[in-house]
């Protein structure tokens, strides 16, 4: 367990390694010049190369390609991502006040979509085949098949221009969060709920299950017991893939309803081409992927010892 | 105490594979089930189990192979406590340490989940959990065809000194007359999904009266052990 | 004639097989007893050429096995056929990727031998038994008259009477037609009713050798003999008398 634990710390290590390097290398061979834009967002004037080459310097951009790689990751690994090139603000406060807007919507649409999928799941595997279950299949698939912001359209036209329940745009008061919230729900419930439906029925055909029912074990522990572990299995890998959909939804669902936080953030940053704030974004993102990533395989590994045991 | 059933019937997707079938079973008699595969054998005895167990009686199952009968993310100690709490008592009130010492897994891990055990200790880890509540009947399904020889023989041999002390009644299901005219004293011969033969091990050895019957029987043993 | 010289094949940190010396002349049958786990099928990895061994050779009449174009039949009569094709398509399979002409007479010929109809062919894997797909899998091995024939546990998923019908089979055709034989088994009495000689291996080491004569004597390991005892308590063999 410690040793399998430790390796896959290591890994995480690598992806994180390879991701900074990716990220770095995109940014430096990236079509346009840095320093221009930076100058050309800074001073917002007539531009004279002296002043170009001055931003150039000031933010390393001379050095060739590894010189700056070193010393633009050293501070990464701190988690100090500097000032923005453009501003010349710290990063951080501006990266703060994103994810304060970020983290409700992005754990609310999560919420959503778990509690949605997980109930449509459990109601469509009670009788497979049924009409229920026939019902939960088209809906996941609708789901599916609609993408984010034609969803979030929809969902603007019925509750907030036809019915008038709900704000559309903007983030002032609370249910400012719920449309978006159910926008980026209703995309997790999607895709879950067939992974969870189809993970309970494979869970269901293990070969024991009808040897501890003559055992007299009650069907209700049947199902807590044992249909539930084998179903989590293929459920928490899917959960790792479904929170690299849940950044990129957010994103998406934050530019259509016009909220702050880290779509506009990181648009902001890219249009700027200011590498600091672009950097930290990604960084940041990275990192959240890989822990809970890492987090899944530990969980992993505490259901089934056997997946990436050395027996498996 | 002498079990009788009737009216025992199954189908699957339309198709009868188990024709209404009566079945009386004598205190301690140890009965083998034999027949092709394919001839409801299985099915024979799922329904038996499961009509028995709803009248209440005490009857233990113990299947082809770990596999079927243990869930590989449970610890040894959960199916344990779980059977347990089946069978009514407390967990961890049954007295499993001469179970395990008589089938020789007293040194066996329960922490463990059941891939950690070999497959011989497993399946004696099975018969261990059939017998706690001392049964009326223990329906042992192909018990040895999963199990290398050695330990299947010792398998076969455990339960035939534990039937000695106890009133306990045995089915043994077996495509293999060898194996059950080795250990049972009376044979039913199934074809097609019904009983076509019954009578004692010797009798149907000698006289066996159905095609089914003499094709078991002229292809019991592979040879005579040469001399 | 096959020869295993002095075979060690290492498996992960272990040598699974160690000095495994065999011979098997044309026209007779060896099997390979022993438990899971004992290495035989490593051994049959090894002949075939699958795996490399670290020390000695595995020769058929002093070239590589492969050059005489070996044929294997596995333990899942099912799973040897693909299920989406139709069965001829599946048994033309080697005659097809070797360019050959489809031998007929002797497709008729074998299938006769192995009590097989020839309809069955235009079948799918799923409507028939066990005991034909086993059947139809040794008629494929033995198309293009291999010289030398791995069996491995051929006989493990059938039942009893179907076991024994196909092991008649299988050495009716072998005296007709003269291939080596290997069957991999854990079953003593197949091994004694069918085979020229039985090689027990255990842990990757040949623990003896007999004729199935001389096994009925006591054997000289306490293996052998718990392997015997256990093959007469589970009915494949009869006490000797």
């Amino acid at each position: 367990m410690i040793t399998s634990l430790i390796g896959l710390i290591l890994r995480a290590a690598v992806v994180l390694a390879g991701t900074a390097l990716i990220t770095f290398t995109l940014l430096w061979n990236a079509p346009g010049d840095p320093a221009q834009a930076i100058a050309m967002a800074r001073f917002d004037a007539l531009l004279t190369q002296d002043i170009i080459n001055q931003v150039r310097e000031e933010a390393g951009l001379d050095a060739g390609f590894w010189t700056a790689f070193i010393t633009w990751v050293g501070p990464l690994l701190t988690l100090d991502f500097g000032q923005s090139s453009v501003t010349g603000r710290d990063v951080w406060p501006d990266l703060l006040t994103a994810i304060g807007y970020v983290t409700p919507l992005a754990v609310g649409g999560l919420a959503i979509g778990l509690a949605l999928s997980f109930s449509l799941a459990i109601v469509a595997t009670r009788r497979p085949g049924g009409l229920l279950d026939r019902f939960a299949i088209a809906v996941a698939s609708l789901g599916t098949a609609i993408p984010a912001y034609w969803l979030g359209l929809l969902l603007i036209l019925l509750f907030a221009v036809h019915l008038a329940w709900l704000p559309a745009m903007g983030a002032r008061t609370p249910s400012h969060i719920i449309l978006p919230a159910l926008t980026l729900g209703l995309g997790v419930a999607a895709s879950l709920t067939r992974i969870i439906r189809s993970g309970i029925l494979e869970a269901r055909d293990q070969p024991f299950l009808s040897a501890i029912r003559r055992r007299g074990v009650s069907p209700k522990d049947i199902s807590r017991d044992h249909i539930a572990p084998h179903a989590a299995i293929p459920v928490v890998t899917v959960f790792g893939l479904e929170l690299a959909f849940l950044l990129e939804g957010v994103v998406m669902v934050e530019v259509i309803f016009g909220r702050p936080g880290l779509g506009t953030f990181l648009v902001n940053a890219i249009e700027a081409r200011d590498f600091p704030q672009v950097q930290a974004v990604v960084v940041l993102t990275a990192l959240i992927f890989v822990t809970v990533n890492l987090i899944i395989d530990v969980i992993y590994r505490i259901i089934d010892p056997r997946i990436g045991g050395r027996n498996a | 105490m002498n079990l009788s059933v009737s009216g025992l019937s199954a189908t699957r997707s339309g198709r009868t594979i188990l024709h209404p079938t009566s079945l009386d079973i004598a205190q301690c008699e140890y009965i083998a089930l034999v027949g092709a595969s394919g001839s409801g054998k299985s099915t024979l005895g799922h329904v038996l189990i499961d009509n028995l167990r709803s009248r209440g009686l005490r009857v233990a199952h113990v299947p082809q192979c770990p596999e079927e009968a243990l869930d590989p993310l449970r610890s040894m100690r959960f199916h344990w406590h779980e059977t347990e709490r089946a069978l009514g008592f407390d967990p961890g009130s049954t007295d499993k340490k001469t179970l395990f010492t008589a089938l020789k897994i007293q040194d066996g891990d329960l922490q463990k989940r059941p891939w950690a055990w070999s497959r011989g200790m497993q399946q004696r880890f099975v018969i261990a959990m059939a017998l706690i509540s001392a049964p009326d009947l223990i329906v042992l399904d192909e018990p040895t065809s999963a199990l290398d020889p050695i330990i299947a023989a010792a398998t076969m041999d455990l339960l035939g000194q534990y039937r000695k002390g106890h009133d306990t009644a045995m089915i043994l299901i077996t495509h293999d007359l060898g194996l059950a005219a080795r250990h049972a004293s009376t044979l039913i011969v199934m074809h097609n999904g019904r009983i076509v033969e019954k009578a004692s091990t010797v009798e149907v050895l000698k006289h066996p009266q159905t095609d089914a019957a003499k094709s078991l029987v002229a292809h019991r043993i592979w040879a005579a052990m040469p001399c | 004639m096959l020869k295993v010289d002095r075979v060690w094949v290492r498996r992960g940190s272990r040598f699974a097989l160690e000095n495994i010396s065999l011979s098997l002349p044309p026209g007779k049958t060896l099997a390979i007893v022993g438990e899971s786990g004992a290495g035989k099928s490593t051994l049959i990895a090894t002949i075939l050429g699958l795996l490399k061994p670290r020390k000695g050779d595995v020769t058929w009449a002093d070239h590589s096995v492969r050059a005489c174009g070996p044929a294997l039949v596995m333990q899942e009569p099912r799973a040897a056929f693909n299920p989406a094709l139709s069965l001829r398509r599946s048994v033309m399979e080697p005659i097809v990727a070797r360019n050959e002409v489809v031998p007929h007479e002797r497709i008729r010929r074998l299938s006769d031998s192995l009590e097989l109809s020839l309809d069955i062919l235009d079948r799918c894997p799923g409507e028939i038994s066990i005991g034909q797909a086993q059947r139809l899998a040794i008629l494929r091995a033995l198309m293009t008259a291999p010289p030398l024939v791995l069996l491995d546990e051929p006989l493990s998923a059938l039942d009893a009477a179907t076991q024994k019908r196909t092991a008649r089979l299988i050495s009716d055709l072998q005296r007709e037609e003269r291939f080596a034989a290997m069957v991999v088994t854990h079953d003593l009495g197949y091994a004694v009713a069918h085979a020229d000689e039985i090689a027990v291996i255990k842990s990757g080491r040949i623990e003896e050798v007999f004729t199935p004569q001389t096994f009925a004597m006591e054997p000289k390991s306490a293996y052998c003999r718990s392997l015997r005892d256990a093959a007469i308590a589970l009915g494949a063999l009869e006490e000797p008398v």
